[in-house]
């Protein structure tokens, strides 16, 4: 008997059909603009999925998962134009250097509940990006670093690339949620003592899922740098922790899918409120509100499930 | 010396604020992120009072003030209590507040620095020192509001509610406290603590939308430092962090006294979560 | 004569000013089931948290055939076979029946390829097994009390506590929990120690009973002894109602 649920079928050949239709958008509206937003909503998916493996399932709320996403940018950055390294190095060395940071923050903040370690990683969010300005020298300052190369020269490729990469890494962190990890981390989200109880060594699986987390946020940072082809410390900033959590709300906590279809929904939200630019942030805290109140449970992952439903119903 | 007195001045304003964090944590049980939000609009409130309706530097501070501690108790009652039963529920709406009053501020005043108008302009010359009047009134009344603070919850009813609830809120409901009011009341004095900061300080630290950030991250590592619900460690705390900060600033550089706040929170939650004087741990 | 399985030597535990454990001396043979007795606030959950790795203790020696498990993390001693319960049942919010028993199969101790059949299996034998895929918040308190025993069997366990697992349970539901017990005991070949402030319960299941109060082993013996014991019964006058001690016709 198959002790755990692993990916059903259905859901599998939908993500499959909706990375294809994505692929296929740009050829019916072609346009550099079209291109970029959806580069810059793939990347943002990545982002979300990397923090709902672990802040979905475990319930520990990461507030400051931008850390992860500036060091993994800044890396790109530092190989590419100080050292002068080929662009595709940045994408495991950004890994690597998001999963140390994951490593090192995690130790002294694990242990604290909820509310302290969201707190605690927003300091250390916050900090890094006052060392970033502070130690202008090396890293540029306000202006940050410029000049990166790109990855692939031509956007749509490069779409496609991230787009690739956007299906690889959730079909794996959905995969993980649906195998014993998931399990376990979600019973660490029920009651931690309980597994102690079990005999789980928890501590090694919180850090061990905090450390996968923050590498595929840095590997989504050096995707990022190498598409706007520059870096600020604007990357640490808050906007963008609060921007991810909204878009994982609005997908499905702990779903793994469902933020990726709420950071679609919500980067070409922004985008046709593109005029009103500053109230960007207003938007999404007053969003967040709306759905910390009403829909605690999200609408991508409940309307997938719906459908699935739907579909089961109708076979004999 | 200098060091001792610019030392005394930051404690202070920090004390201010690490208070009214650690007031409200400690009887509701609120982490509040929006606490930076009530320093920031303490400041562009007299600036708005002062500059635009013209009002006279007493009455535009109180006015403030007082308005803050209105908007914080609506915030609590409208926003925060409906969620009280999720603490990261509560950390998120504390924290889209405290963004949309940054958005707010920079979408009516811009970005540019503002200038909130100083109590004292002279200088005073105190101890061989030159020191701004502003700075040495802040810390007196600093000292003056939080002993009216301490007076206030020794020997008044209302102040031994407040700490019976913090103790055990169960207990005191059943007691016939009124729970929710007492909350209204403690919101109200931890924004209006947070908001005089706000006031006393504007004259000489800056005044822009995003100012409520930093206070926030200081105040959170003051009080895991001192102990999460526990006012003396909250004042002890600040004073510590207040003179390491500015001894740093003297004798390293300014832009290094960051770090201070977050090695001193990392280094506490490592070693001794529960703060200098904590009894709740933050775990 | 067989080594014994668990033996604990001048156990003691202070808490801040409180002494909760004072000089505790207990032996569990293999394959007994031992009842620790006491009113409440004796310190018995205390001694299975100090014995599980929960809380360390201040002095004292806790030898599981004769391997210490002083400075063990609680997660290792229940890799070497020790498994608890709580006195208040913690399910694991958020998952299913099956997925709180499998949860308990991820431990070290469990070397079978198919956890998902021997998870049932276990359902099964506590009699859970229909509701395998309810949520596991919407149980009633009995078919927690057997979820928490299935879910401590999951990790294998040579030595099973259990702390109060009749609380709060009806007359009927304790006959039926006992002999549950008494039948895993059976056929897994357990060693079990209980936890009860009601010697009534446990009468007819335990061998031998070790009496506690005020962190002190006031009495140890056959539970018909016990009952007559003079220390034990002064230690519940005046706390509960001493007619439950006597009165196990």
């Amino acid at each position: 008997m198959k002790a755990f649920r692993g990916l059903d079928n259905f859901s599998v050949t939908g993500g499959l059909v909706a990375l294809v239709l994505l692929g296929f958008l740009p050829t019916l509206f072609p346009g550099k603009y079209l291109i970029g937003v959806l580069t810059v909503a793939a990347i943002y998916g990545i982002w979300s999925v990397s923090w709902d493996f672990m802040s979905g399932l475990t319930g520990r709320e990461n507030f400051g998962h931008s850390l992860f996403i500036g060091v993994g940018a800044y890396t790109a950055g530092f190989l590419n134009v100080q050292f002068g390294w080929g662009p595709w190095w940045s994408l495991p060395a950004s890994m690597v250097v998001a999963a140390f940071f994951g490593l090192i923050l995690g130790f002294p903040t694990l242990r604290l509940r909820g509310p302290y370690f969201a707190l605690a990683m927003l300091s250390a969010a916050v900090i890094m990006q006052r060392l970033m300005l502070i130690f202008w020298e090396f890293t540029g300052g306000e202006e940050g670093i410029q000049d990166i190369t790109p990855l692939i020269k031509d956007p749509l490729h490069y779409y496609w690339f991230v787009l690739a990469l956007l299906g690889a890494i959730t079909w794996f962190l959905a995969w993980m949620a649906r195998s014993r990890w998931g399990l376990i981390l979600r019973a660490i989200r029920g009651d931690e003592a309980t597994c102690l109880a079990a005999g789980l060594p928890i501590t090694t699986y919180k850090i061990a899922s905090l450390i996968i987390s923050a590498a595929f946020a840095g590997l989504g940072g050096a995707l990022y740098a190498h598409y706007q082809l520059q870096v600020s410390p604007q990357l640490f900033a808050v906007v963008t922790s609060i921007t991810i959590i909204t878009m994982v709300y609005v997908g499905g906590m702990g779903t793994i899918f469902g933020p990726v279809g709420g950071a679609l929904l919500l980067t070409l939200m922004t985008e046709g409120l593109r005029n009103f630019g500053e109230w960007r942030l207003m938007v999404y805290s007053l969003l967040l509100i709306f759905i910390l109140f009403f829909l605690p449970n999200g609408i991508v992952a409940p309307t997938w499930n719906k459908i699935r439903n739907l579909f089961s119903q109708e076979r004999p | 010396m200098e060091i001792l007195i610019y030392g005394a001045v930051t404690s202070a304003i920090y004390a201010l604020l690490a208070v009214g964090f650690t007031l409200i944590f400690g009887v509701a049980r609120i982490l509040n992120l929006a606490h930076g939000s009530f320093y920031a609009l303490g400041a562009y409130g007299t600036y708005v009072l002062t500059s635009i309706a013209g009002l006279p530097l007493w009455s535009a501070a109180l006015i403030a003030i007082a308005f803050v501690a209105l908007f914080g108790v609506v915030v609590e009652k409208v926003l925060i209590r409906p969620l009280r039963h999720s603490q990261l529920g509560v950390l998120m709406i504390s924290l889209a507040v405290a963004l949309i009053v940054e958005q707010a501020l920079f979408l009516v005043f811009g970005s540019e620095y503002r200038n909130v108008p100083s109590f004292v302009d002279s200088k005073i010359n105190f101890g061989g020192v030159d020191v701004a009047g502003q700075r040495l009134l802040t810390l007196a009344v600093a000292a003056v509001a939080i002993g009216a603070l301490y007076l206030f919850i020794q020997f008044t009813r209302l102040g031994s509610a407040i700490l019976a609830i913090s103790q055990d809120p169960e207990a005191a409901k059943y007691m016939g406290i009124p729970s929710d009011k007492i909350f209204s009341v403690v919101m109200a004095i931890s924004a209006a603590l947070a908001a005089l900061a706000g006031v006393m300080a504007g004259p000489f630290l800056s005044v822009q939308p995003s100012m409520h950030l930093l206070p926030i991250v200081k105040a959170f590592a003051i009080v895991v430092v001192g102990g999460l619900g526990s006012i003396p460690g909250s004042i002890a705390a600040a004073f510590l962090l207040g003179y390491a900060e500015t001894c740093v600033a003297y004798l390293i550089s300014s832009s290094w006294t960051e770090i201070v706040s977050v090695l001193a929170t990392l280094l506490m939650l490592v070693f001794r979560p529960a703060g200098i004087f904590g009894k709740r741990a933050a775990f | 004569m067989t080594d014994a399985l668990l033996e604990v030597k001048h156990l003691d535990k202070h808490f801040g000013g409180l002494h909760v454990l004072k000089d505790i001396n207990i032996t569990v043979q293999e394959g007994e089931i031992v009842g620790i007795l006491g009113p409440n606030g004796a310190g018995k959950t205390t001694l299975f948290n100090l014995l599980t790795g929960f809380i360390p203790a201040d002095e004292g020696q806790v030898l599981l055939r004769g391997k210490s498990l002083r400075e063990m993390r609680s997660n290792d001693i229940v890799g070497l076979g020790v498994a608890r319960t709580f006195q208040l049942c913690r399910p694991f919010v958020g998952l299913t029946v099956l997925e709180n028993v499998l949860v308990g199969s991820l431990g070290p101790r469990v070397k079978t390829d198919d956890i998902g059949a021997r998870a049932m299996h276990l359902l099964d034998q506590v009699g859970l097994a229909g509701k395998a895929h309810t949520a596991s918040e919407l149980l009633s308190y009995g078919d927690l009390r057997r979820l928490e025993i299935a879910r401590a069997l999951a990790t294998d366990p040579e030595l099973l506590l259990l702390d109060e697992p009749f609380a709060g349970l009806g007359s009927s539901e304790i006959e039926a929990l006992s002999d549950l017990i008494r039948k895993l005991h059976r056929e897994q070949k357990l060693t079990i120690m209980l936890i009860e402030h009601k010697l009534r319960e446990f009468m007819q299941l335990v061998s031998r009973v070790v009496a506690i109060d005020f962190g002190e082993v006031i009495a140890e013996g056959v539970p018909a002894d016990i009952v007559n014991n003079q220390r034990v019964i002064e230690a519940y006058i005046g706390r509960q109602n001493p007619l439950e001690l006597t009165q196990h016709a």
